[in-house]
């Protein structure tokens, strides 16, 4: 029999002394962010019911989730992601909660990841839930949050994308076709597939929508991209998704003129409980994006309480990876070392007890004699050593 | 100049052509033609930065964002999968995939589970899914053709060109599975933080297979 005892599972890893300070420290800036913007902390179990998870508007595939069963032998999962269970809680225990509701959190997700592509299955995200507003400053608040956290993360170069999944499907839903072409003309547009997305509308018609679909994931970049896509289709609802989406997009662009702000009307995530306005973020060095979300309006009520949302998560250890790479973060060293002999040694966690209210970082030397001690603090940088007997000493 | 695009291209016949469409758009390739063992070559006019790799690695070169960029056949990508933007079907490498078996045998025909011998398992599953068929699926590394002769299995699903070593070996194609070619295939973040650079090239791209 093979024992797993000196390895992690696949697609987990230990997170080491400045590991660990690199994550806290990108941890503590998002956080804070969230709270000066009067969000409020939640924290969900790391075990939820599988059903959580398979709603009609978005469900997970079984082979993507770590699951287990329970004492009853019902399903369970490692959550996957936070906004389901938040929208859980938001539909029971806080259906009374006056509105909106500002929600935040900091915790793990566990997906199954492609084996052998070097993906963590547990990342930390954080994220923020507003709950009870359809508003456009609602979108605005929440890309305004994405924007100021990938600013204050010191990221060196990043962007924030905005899109609107609105605009897909109302040029799908006027095609005469049945749902499994509207999920393979969503996935090659998704993927901007261009030749296959030209096949496959070419076998469906030769009208407006087609060619407007085939220009769809096309569609990305600044300003320009509001002026191609009026002269593409227009109708009521589209000219008003487009006019509120390039309002966002204008009034995000002034909010922060130095930032890169773009639009891709071709945005179009399959784990699709998106309604409105989509945004991801990309940074620099990172191979896909590492904060992703948008507005949710018909999600919470599938869990029986009928409120609109939009939130978005970011990934808090691709973050910390980046900015690794460039910051050194250093763990500290300790600036006092006390030795005793065995009859004072009640007497030395008093004194190490004293620095320590003096804010200094103190150990207690584990050692039999002052010769070890010296060596151990030379080791680890110790700047001072004090002995301690029937007097206190601080010794070289 | 900015950080040169990195372009990942899949040694062999593809990267030949890709080189060739290259010279076509008059990009400078003498490195890229003398290139002795080096695995990392400069484009220096068109700043390109090329990487030569096997075609399930420039997948996931791509998929991670270290190269920007990756030229690989269908095949690979329908086998691999993987997080990408897959812009330019480049139309060199041309071929398909198919279902093939001995001579004159009835594949669909009776109520055994068939077993079917492939390089490309995941490929081969999709296929009868779609089909709602069970089937047994073995994984062989080298001559596919060789397993329906030495009765291992039914059928294999394996890449066709001209159908010529099936042919002499008494086996024939039964069904086709997909076409192939090469593709152009784009990381996600790359492409929105380089589009401009990425654009041009596509288009140029675009334009001389037409």
């Amino acid at each position: 029999m093979k024992y797993y005892d000196l390895i992690t599972p696949e697609g987990t890893n230990d997170l080491l002394f400045e590991d660990c300070i690199a994550r806290k420290n990108v941890e503590s800036i998002i956080n804070e962010i969230f709270i000066k913007r009067g969000y409020q902390e939640i924290i969900t179990p790391g075990l939820e019911f599988f059903d959580v998870f398979n709603l009609k508007s978005r469900h997970f595939a079984q082979e993507d989730l770590y699951k287990m069963v329970d004492r009853k032998g019902r399903l369970l999962v490692l959550r996957p992601e936070s906004t389901m269970p938040i929208a859980r809680v938001v539909a029971t225990r806080l259906k009374e909660a006056s509105l909106p509701l500002r929600l935040y959190y900091n915790q793990c997700a566990y997906n199954i990841s492609p084996l052998m592509t070097g993906r963590s299955d547990q990342i930390v995200q954080a994220g923020i839930e507003l709950i009870g507003s359809d508003s456009l400053m609602a979108d605005i608040e929440v890309i305004d949050s994405a924007i100021e956290v990938l600013s204050k993360c010191k990221v060196e170069d990043f962007s924030v994308e905005i899109g609107d999944i609105g605009l897909f499907k109302e040029l799908v839903n006027k095609l005469d076709i049945n749902d499994i072409q509207k999920e393979n003309i969503r996935s090659l547009i998704e993927m901007k597939n261009y030749p296959a997305l030209n096949d496959l509308l070419d076998s469906i018609g030769n009208d407006k929508i087609i060619y407007s679909l085939k220009k769809l994931p096309r569609l990305f970049g600044g300003n320009e991209v509001f002026e191609k896509a009026a002269k593409l289709f227009s109708d009521e609802k589209i000219d008003k998704i487009l006019s509120k989406l390039q309002t966002v997009y204008n009034d995000i662009s002034s909010l922060y003129p130095d930032y890169k702000i773009t639009v891709d009307l071709g945005m179009v995530n399959k784990t699709d409980y998106y309604t409105g306005i989509i945004i991801k973020g990309y940074i620099r060095d990172y191979g896909e994006a590492v904060l992703s979300g948008g507005r949710y309006d018909k999600l919470i009520s599938e869990f029986g309480y009928d409120v609109p949302a939009t939130g978005f998560a970011i990934n808090v250890d691709a973050v910390a990876k980046v900015i690794s790479k460039t910051e050194k973060f250093s763990v500290k060293i300790p600036d006092v070392i006390v030795f005793s002999n065995k009859e004072f040694y009640i007497k030395a966690f008093d004194i190490a007890k004293k620095y320590r209210e003096e804010g200094l970082v103190t150990e207690i030397a584990l050692f039999d004699n002052i010769d070890d001690v010296r060596e151990y603090a030379k080791e680890k940088q110790i700047q001072k050593i004090v002995l301690v007997n029937e007097n206190v000493t601080e010794v070289n | 100049m900015s950080k040169p695009l990195r372009i990942a291209l899949t040694k062999g016949r593809l990267e030949k052509d890709t080189v060739s469409l290259f010279e076509k758009l008059g990009f400078d390739c003498s490195e890229l033609t003398n290139k002795g063992r080096k695995l990392i070559l400069q484009v220096p006019d068109a700043n390109l930065e090329v990487v030569l790799a096997k075609a399930a690695d420039v997948i996931t070169y791509v998929d991670r964002g270290v190269c920007d960029m990756g030229v690989v056949g269908k095949d690979t990508i329908m086998e691999m999968k993987g997080k990408f933007f897959e812009l330019v079907n480049l139309g060199f490498g041309k071929c398909r995939f198919a279902l093939a078996t001995k001579k004159d045998y009835n594949f669909y025909e009776g109520y055994e589970v068939k077993t079917i011998a492939t390089k490309y398992p995941n490929v081969a599953r999709a296929f009868f899914e779609s089909k709602g068929m069970d089937v047994d699926i073995v994984k062989i590394e080298g001559s596919v053709e060789l397993a329906p002769l030495l009765e291992l299995s039914h059928g294999i699903v394996d890449i066709v060109e001209t159908g010529s070593t099936l042919k002499e070996n008494g086996l024939e194609v039964v069904e086709d599975i997909a076409p192939i070619s090469a593709r152009l295939i784009v990381n996600t973040v790359s492409l929105k933080l380089r589009q401009k650079e990425i654009e041009t090239l596509v288009k140029l791209m675009e334009e001389s297979i037409k």
